[in-house]
């Protein structure tokens, strides 16, 4: 005999349940991407008017040198900061699982970037990095302008934003080599294995789970980049245009020259690339992410 | 311990919960005329106690009336503004910027004001300020403002350079800046890439335009303003000026009130702030009237850009009668007279100038702000027009790869050309 879906009592109180959720997700996130995607092939005008304009909005957007370059810089960005990133939170938290004196007071000090503000965190490195009278110009007596060199300043951005993630990035890829049996490192000592083989043919792919979910995670974050860059970078620095992401210049389009519908149409791209560059990462995880243990 | 601690977050947030609620109970009470909680929204945190001295002053004559300032930074203003005027939900006054007046007027979000406004009391680029494309006021006139020279008199003492005088000119500015820098190896003049308080100024003083008369086209490729843009650009090649790229490190107040540059321009409405900011700078700086041009292609040379804020109401406000008789009173005489006492801007009431400048003097501050008020003689009008929101962050950032080295002069101020043209068309 079939049950009917909605009249079962059980049913009914699972969507209950997760009615608060639902409802929330639906008004939150669905209902403003949707709207979004609706506006993007619009010329929105200020106090919700707008004129439908068909692809207009993204025939432009592929032809502004500043989107393409937007588009590239958020890329660049990514390159800069995930693998990096990644890999030092990976040996920062192999070095937290050592057996040293003080381990609970070193975590602590490599957490603490994520408790403070990201708003605090720019102010202070942008001091430190100012070119006349910062600290690191000073110390190392280097007369480099780190945030208005059109060249540079990317790689300064990609420096901070390392610097703040490394702390998460290393708990969680910690919690993950905690998790590793010790009989695996007992039996490979005797075999007379090396620390470095102990960590490439044990703790890697014992750890690639948690360090495929990092990735991911750090990858998105990267991508949507925005109040680094606002921050550090931000008006009246001549090097913006070399440093400026997509959402920075999604902000600037939407709230600033007030162009919603085309402000639209760049986030709903920033969306496909993140969809994309995803997509990739999860076929490619079945050639190295190791869910057997 | 574990369930304590659980226990106490929940609490804690029980509580927030309670304390939330009540807080919104608290607002909607009493609607009718005359009796009422008004919200005043502001984006200067530095006027924030000279608008409070206004309501206080309303509020003691209306003692069933409640009003709230509300401060917050200029972004985030607008950002908040303009969701509030979508789902109707606005403060019950508000400031309002000539570079949105057309915006919020012209899509019929601000109530009109023509009642209560007599034009004759105001300062005429107040009142133009405050109408919109029609030409029907929608804001009761605030204030004016003009841009001044700041200069710091140590530096000029110590490279034994005069003072700036109302006499002096474009030439005199370079002159001083670099014997400052020869003498001193401080700043002269700090030239920062800026419309209203940059090149503007240098574009007018030399006859140029940035649009015509009635904002229907753009002007930068008039040979007198393309002649002082390139000049005004150009200014930062000399050794005694910063480059763009300096000031994205360090603004030119910082460097001006740490000792390190002589003289940058400024708008009025930063002084008060600057001088409770930096009380041991006190007498050690001051103001002057902007230089001006040595041979203008049209004109005596002399020029600064005045601009000026309104008060505004929404057209579809709750409390609308209400707002509009505060508004009244934020018009009069008196109103606009505490303005200019509180220091934060020189009122639009005709004839009240002095009060601001008193101000400096009973505060014991020593800057010649008279000199601010005497350039209204030969104050210009802040340019603008109705799409201007959609053409200025373009001009900004092309002026930036002028100053980056992306495009040369040339080719940069005939793309700003070619962006307002376009923008204007499209409107």
């Amino acid at each position: 005999m079939k049950k009917k879906a909605w009249g079962n009592q059980d049913n009914a109180w699972g969507y209950m349940m997760i009615a608060p959720t639902i409802i929330g997700l639906l008004i939150l996130n669905v209902y403003p991407f949707i709207q979004t995607i609706f506006m993007s092939f619009t010329s929105a005008k200020a106090f919700g008017g707008y004129k439908f304009v068909g692809l207009k909005n993204y025939a432009s957007m592929f032809s502004s040198p500043e989107f393409l370059r937007a588009t590239w810089n958020t890329i660049l960005f990514c390159i800069l900061t995930v693998p990096v990133g990644v890999m030092l939170a990976l040996v920062v938290a192999i070095l937290l699982n050592a057996k040293i004196k003080g381990k609970v007071a070193f975590r602590a000090i490599f957490f603490l970037p994520m408790v403070v503000a990201p708003a605090a965190v720019a102010m202070v490195w942008k001091w430190m990095f100012n070119a006349e009278y910062g600290i690191i110009n000073t110390v190392f007596h280097l007369k480099v302008d780190w945030i208005t060199n059109p060249n540079i300043v990317i790689f300064t951005v990609a420096i901070v934003s390392i610097w703040s993630a490394i702390g998460y990035d290393a708990v969680l890829l910690l919690s993950g080599i905690q998790n590793i049996s010790k009989s695996y490192y007992e039996a490979a000592s005797l075999d007379g294995c090396t620390k470095l083989q102990q960590f490439w043919y044990i703790t890697l792919p014992m750890v690639s789970p948690t360090l495929f979910v990092v990735l991911i995670m750090r990858l998105m974050t990267s991508l949507k980049v925005y109040d680094m860059i606002y921050m550090m970078v931000g008006e009246g620095n001549p090097a913006l245009s070399k440093a400026q992401s997509l959402i920075y210049l999604f902000y600037r389009e939407s709230f600033i020259s007030g162009n919603k519908g085309y402000a639209s149409a760049i986030v709903i791209w920033t969306v496909l690339l993140i969809g994309i560059i995803s997509a990739v990462q999860f076929m490619g995880q079945k050639k190295w992410v190791n869910y057997d243990v | 311990m574990n369930k304590l601690v659980k226990r106490g977050i929940s609490l804690a947030c029980s509580a927030l919960l309670l304390l939330g609620f009540s807080a919104c109970g608290s607002q909607g009470n009493g609607e009718s005329a005359g009796k009422g909680h008004l919200v005043f929204q502001i984006w200067d945190q530095g006027q924030k106690a000279g608008m409070e001295a206004m309501a206080e002053a309303y509020v003691k004559s209306h003692p069933d009336v409640t009003i709230e300032v509300q401060a917050s930074g200029w972004d985030e203003y607008w950002t908040k503004l303009e969701a509030a005027a979508t789902s109707n939900s606005m403060p019950d006054i508000f400031w309002m910027h000539s570079n949105q007046m057309f915006k919020y007027a012209d899509n019929g979000i601000l109530a009109d004001c023509s009642e209560i406004v007599d034009e004759s009391n105001y300062s005429e680029i107040s009142v133009e300020n405050a109408k919109g494309s029609d030409g029907k006021i929608y804001g009761v006139p605030k204030d004016k403002d003009i841009i001044g020279l700041l200069y710091n008199k140590e530096i000029f003492d110590e490279a034994k350079v005069d003072y700036p005088d109302e006499n002096w000119t474009w030439e005199d500015l370079e002159n001083a800046s670099q014997k400052i820098y020869d003498e001193t190896g401080k700043y002269g003049y700090m030239a920062y890439s800026h419309d209203q308080i940059g090149y503007w100024n240098f574009v007018y003083q030399n006859g140029g335009q940035i649009l015509n008369d009635d904002g229907t086209a753009a002007k930068y490729t008039e040979p007198a303003t393309e002649k002082a843009m390139e000049y005004y650009i150009g200014l930062q090649k000399n050794d005694w000026c910063p480059t763009q790229e300096t000031f994205a490190n360090t603004a030119a107040p910082e460097l001006f009130f740490s000792g390190k540059g002589a003289m940058y321009y400024a708008g009025n409405w930063d002084l008060i702030n600057l001088c409770a900011t930096y009380p041991d700078m006190n007498g050690k700086w001051d103001v002057a009237v902007l230089p001006k041009c040595p041979d203008p292609a049209k004109g005596d040379g002399r020029a600064s850009i005045s601009n000026s804020v309104s008060y505004a109401t929404a057209a579809k406000g709750k409390n609308r009668e209400l707002a509009m008789d505060f508004l009244t009173f934020l018009g009069s005489e008196e109103g606009q007279k505490i303005q200019g006492e509180s220091g934060a801007a020189i009122p639009a009431y005709n004839g009240l100038e002095e009060t601001w400048v008193q101000t400096f003097a009973d505060k014991g501050y020593q800057l010649d702000v008279q000199k601010m008020v005497d350039m209204f003689d030969y104050s210009v009008k802040y340019v603008n027009n109705p799409s201007r929101p959609s053409w200025e962050p373009k001009v900004e950032q092309a002026m930036l790869d002028i100053y980056g080295g992306i495009t040369t002069p040339e080719e940069g101020i005939q793309k700003i050309q070619d962006l307002v043209t376009e923008a204007i068309e499209e409107e």
